[in-house]
């Protein structure tokens, strides 16, 4: 039996629904329709009345989740694409974030955020929004990169007392697969070391980590062993996974698929160069998307964003510093 | 009756200051609490000032149509003792407030304005950063951190291949050198050796030249004889290049920068082996005493040196150095320099060679040693060198003279 | 406390009506008491940051709060300090919010007008216009999905709020969903400077309600009685089930935007209009006139509300604010996830 990266956020909600009559999902299209990527199918009709179909008010949507958590539910809300949370933006950032540290009211709101580009997308349905949210204290960023951690991060998401910002990656729905639904997991909070190396560390996270193992597999073959670090969480970020990393081979090289001002991978280089200046025996480095909006075209789509190809030169050229 | 400061309220978020259009009680009056005591105007509206308790105006610090920052204290108020204690004010310190301004008018209020700061000038021209981190000389923030660790500097990597860019040494390149060091045969060193290492490591960062030329020893050697206690060849060599260099100090000066700093005193150390190292105790203004009033001084530095029993004031501060490696049959040598000195001059082994006698028309043996003056040449060259030399060559023909 | 039955959406006098008009007017009389002395409070220099007032939205505001009960879910916004009073906020909370105490229900932590108690039902509003709207509307929902029956969610705005997005999303999602909202629109003719004719375009905000498909209620916001029926109604209404309420009142705001603000632009015509009426002045000539107080026993009012405040501001005087060093300064609840302070780390 093969597992979707996407069956394994349905399993997910399917089970927070089952087990905690506080769960709800709230959304657009995700009733009967069962979602825009069918995230949500089957789910309105085994737990009728608590996955709604709500109006295109993205704010409102927001607004809705925070209220009915500070009376005691544990709302999830699916936005259709993270691109369009930038109108619930000020709820999430000013209402949900600000609400536990202004009246000791916890907020246990998840909201998930279809993320990251695929083929022909465009600037609208493309972005990669997790450094905006990390920004504000008050939030929860994670970024599963694994069906394992798409299943066991939702699930903890859930069960987090603060707002969760859960990135999941379009790309990954349907191109990954597993054999089966893990039974533990390492927790929101805490990197993992997707492959152990010796020259050169390359810290990545969502659909970034699947590039940096095939570059890893490349150079591998040159007798150069690289490790690679998938962060899981942005926020709260696993500083010390990636300074032992660091620690251990001395490179250092980000990737991310956002863009480069200040993004999760200036963050990682501006906490190992004030707290590990000493481990590194040559300039961190960082890989990231151009600076332009995501474009449409393939062709133009495929030099936007880092791909093992660049990645790979760019750890050649770290390599030979 | 204590004194309650009126101040100027904060009147909206991005307000900073305030201007007095109309004071609406004068000195003297008896005000309530609540009670509008002050008209301002600031950008966005024109507001009141309230009195905070009952009381008597004593006195207003404020001119009309001023402005007076937020915080400022605009005047007082005489209250009770009550009602100083219910506003937390029982010990009433006036704040700073601008410059006083009673009814009469003596003396102005000058605005609370900021002077202009001078222009800033950046201390930093341009910054030195390498354009790129690489290059044989290059240490990486773990490689200095690593070296720092073991206690090693960069002379000791010296012939070490780096596999880096152009050639730099990598962490990896370093960790194999130290783990085939420890596969090597192994003797600890002493403090005394790591400390002249350091010192010779530190004085090879200049370029040092060496100069030489033979010097005729015989009316040394014949001097000598009729001495007692016999001064040591060394103390001789010494004792004439203080003489020279009182003469000219120049060649002992130091450069720093694009300055030569020329010494105060002429004080001149000599080396004395001592185990494992080299110890250089110091005879301080040679050029002031004879040869024969320094040689009691000089053997007994020589003996507590090699008993290591030096007093702390007895090395240090010379300006000069002499070494007389004659002394292990050496006829050549080039010595390196202290640190902190120019010149270090040194004597050979003097040996019984054939000199041309014009007169006679004949070979005629002679007492002939070396001596090398090796030294820093940013500061001098060879000619220089080569005439201080001469100097002391020619102070050594006349012995009795020093 | 009484409130109206209602009968197919005829407005009926009220049963005991002396007593809760005394009982409105009485907590309109203290909110202006504590209004005036927050503005002199600020005159004094005593208190950091803004200070909003509720000067001749009091009526208004009244009847909301006496209309809500315990169980439902009140969001007030800026100028609602005498419906948070009959919501039954102690007005120590108010003063301690103002004063920046350590001990008032935001901790120092947010000021002036953003303080609540969402654990009892009573929400700390923020900045943004419009966004308590859906806040209100979660809540009522959670209560649909816990079963709890018969109550209601309620919420201020101004003529300006109307004009956000998230009012327009707020308002169509209660609407879709037939939650039990009562949004109460204090059209005070002004929104800061700007007046009316450039904040909408429409004849009268209660007619937006058409647009929603929900209940639209126009009253004149200066007459006490008139808003206890219609608010009261609204609540009544939204309570039995038959969707959000929108309630259009029209006053005239009697104070500046903020303590800093002196109203310059307020048109001096609407000053005199029946619009600018004080509520609290009508109040009293209402209850003169029904032989329900005399002058007399409303000075003693006055004079109670006003050792009240004095009570209460003196008690917060002699309290700390909050001290910096003592702060945990972490957002989360999950301790366990927080990064801490980079510049304190040892």
């Amino acid at each position: 039996m093969s597992i979707t990266y996407l069956d394994a956020i349905r399993e997910a909600q399917a089970r927070a629904l089952a087990e905690d009559p506080r769960v709800f999902i709230y959304g657009q299209d995700i009733g009967e329709f069962g979602g825009a990527f069918k995230a949500t199918k089957n789910l309105a009709r085994q737990f009728p009345g608590r996955v709604l179909d709500s109006p295109i008010s993205e704010d409102a949507m927001l607004g809705l989740a925070v209220g009915a958590a500070i009376e005691g539910m544990r709302p999830i809300i699916e936005m259709q694409f993270a691109d369009f949370s930038t109108v619930a933006f000020n709820q999430i950032v000013n209402q949900a974030a600000t609400l536990y540290w202004r009246t000791r009211v916890p907020c246990p709101i998840t909201v998930r955020l279809p993320s990251g580009g695929t083929s022909g997308s465009g600037p609208f349905h493309s972005q990669s929004m997790e450094a905006l949210y990390a920004h504000y204290p008050g939030l929860i960023v994670v970024t599963p990169a694994t069906v394992e951690d798409a299943y066991s991060m939702l699930l903890e998401a859930v069960a987090i007392d603060d707002p969760v910002i859960f990135c999941e990656h379009k790309y990954l729905y349907y191109h990954l697969k597993a054999d089966q639904l893990p039974t533990e997991a390492m927790p929101v909070g805490k990197a993992r070391i997707a492959r152990p190396g010796r020259d050169m560390t390359l810290v990545a996270y969502s659909a970034m980590v699947h590039e940096a193992l095939a570059v890893a597999g490349e150079l591998a073959s040159e007798g150069v062993e690289i490790e690679v670090v998938d962060l899981r969480s942005i926020k709260p970020l696993d500083t010390d996974t990636v300074m032992a990393s660091v620690a251990r081979t001395g490179r250092l090289l980000c990737v991310g698929e956002a863009w480069p001002w200040g993004g999760v991978t200036s963050e990682i280089i501006a906490r190992v160069a004030s707290e590990g200046f000493d481990l590194l025996d040559a300039p961190p480095q960082r890989l990231n998307a151009k600076d332009t909006p995501v474009p449409y075209h393939p062709s133009l789509w495929a030099a936007h964003r880092p791909t093992a190809r660049s990645i790979a030169v760019a750890a050649r050229n770290l390599l030979r510093l | 009756m204590p004194s309650i400061p009126l101040i100027m309220p904060q009147l909206g978020e991005s307000i900073a200051e305030a201007t007095v259009v109309n004071l609406l009680v004068q000195v003297g009056d008896q005000v309530q609490t609540d009670q509008d005591i002050m008209e301002v105007e600031t950008s966005k509206a024109t507001m009141n000032v309230a009195a905070p308790c009952t009381g008597r105006v004593e006195r207003w610090l404020v001119k009309l149509n001023e402005s007076y920052p937020v915080g400022a204290v605009l005047g007082y108020l005489e209250a009770s003792q009550e009602d100083a204690v219910r506003l937390g004010l029982d010990n009433p310190t006036p704040a700073k407030a601008p410059d006083d301004v009673d009814g009469q008018g003596e003396g102005s209020a000058k605005p609370q304005r900021e002077t202009p700061s001078k222009i800033v000038e950046p201390t930093v021209r341009g910054l030195p950063v390498p354009a790129n981190a690489a290059g044989a000389s290059y240490m990486s923030p773990r490689m200095k951190a690593r070296m720092i660790e073991l206690g090693l500097h960069a002379a000791d990597l010296a012939g070490l291949p780096g596999s880096g860019a152009a050639g730099r040494v990598t962490i990896q390149d370093f960790e194999k050198f130290v783990l085939n060091l420890e596969k090597s045969k192994l003797s600890q060193a002493s403090t005394m050796r790591v400390a002249v290492a350091d010192a010779m490591r530190r004085s090879w960062t200049r370029p040092l030249a060496t100069v030489a030329r033979p010097v005729c020893f015989d009316l040394l050697l014949r001097h000598r004889k009729t001495c007692e206690p016999k001064p040591g060849p060394a103390l001789y060599a010494l004792r004439a290049l203080a003489v020279a260099l009182s003469e000219n100090s120049a060649p002992a000066g130091r450069l720093i920068g694009s300055k030569i700093v020329h010494p105060s005193s002429i004080d001149v150390g000599f080396a004395v082996e001592a185990e494992e190292g080299v110890l250089v105790p110091v005879l301080r203004n040679a050029d002031r005493r004879p040869l024969k009033e320094l040689v009691g001084p000089y053997n007994a530095l020589v003996d507590l040196a090699r008993q290591r029993r030096l007093p702390a004031d007895a090395t240090g501060g010379s300006i000069a150095t002499v070494t007389n490696f004659g002394t292990f049959g050496l006829t050549w040598a080039t010595p390196i320099p202290l640190p902190e000195q120019t010149l270090v001059l040194g004597m050979g082994a003097a040996n019984r060679v054939p000199q041309w006698d014009e007169a006679k028309g004949q070979f005629v043996p002679v007492m002939e040693a070396n001596v090398t003056l090796s030294f820093d040449h940013r500061v001098l060259d060879g000619g220089a060198a080569g005439r201080l030399l001469t100097r002391i060559a020619e102070l050594l023909a006349q012995p009795e003279k020093l | 406390m009484a409130h109206t039955l209602l009968e197919h959406g005829t407005v009926r006098e009220l049963p005991q009506a002396r007593e809760i008009h005394v009982k409105a007017y009485r907590l309109m009389l203290l909110a202006r008491v504590l209004d005036d002395k927050f503005a002199s409070l600020y005159r004094m220099g005593k208190i950091h940051g803004g200070v909003f007032l509720s000067r001749g939205q009091e009526a208004l505001s009244v009847a909301l709060g006496l209309a809500l009960r315990r169980g439902d879910v009140f969001a007030p916004l800026i100028r609602d300090r005498a419906g948070r009073l009959a919501f039954g906020e102690p007005v120590l909370d108010a003063v301690r919010t103002f004063l920046g105490s350590a001990q008032g229900p935001m901790r120092a932590r947010d000021g002036n007008v953003h303080y609540g108690a969402p654990r009892e039902g009573l929400y700390a509003m923020i900045s943004h216009l419009g966004a308590m709207i859906p806040v209100v509307n979660g809540a009522l929902m959670a209560h649909r999905f816990k079963g709890i029956q018969g109550t209601v969610g309620a919420t201020c705005i101004g003529d300006g709020g109307t004009s956000t997005g998230a009012f327009h999303e707020g308002l169509n999602q209660a609407a879709v969903e037939k939650l039990p909202l009562v949004l109460v629109v204090a059209n005070n003719q002004y929104a800061y400077s700007t007046p009316n004719q450039r904040q909408f375009a429409c004849a009268s905000l209660a007619d937006k309600a058409v647009g929603y498909g929900i209940a639209g209620h126009r009253i004149d916001g200066t007459d006490l009685t008139a808003c206890l029926n219609a608010v009261g109604e609204a609540v009544a209404r939204a309570r039995a089930g038959l969707g959000p309420q929108l309630v259009e009142a029209n006053l005239l705001r009697l104070c500046g935007h903020g303590e800093h603000d002196d109203a310059g632009y307020i048109n001096p015509k609407l000053k005199t209009a029946s619009v600018g009426r004080d509520c609290l002045k009508v109040a009293e000539k209402r209850l003169i006139e029904q032989g329900w107080a005399d002058a007399a026993t409303m000075a003693q009012w006055r004079s109670d509300a006003a050792h009240q405040v004095e009570e209460a501001v003196a008690t917060v005087q002699r309290e700390p604010g909050p001290d910096p060093y003592q702060e945990d300064w972490c957002a989360l609840a999950s301790k366990h996830l927080s990064e801490g302070q980079p510049e304190t780390a040892t």
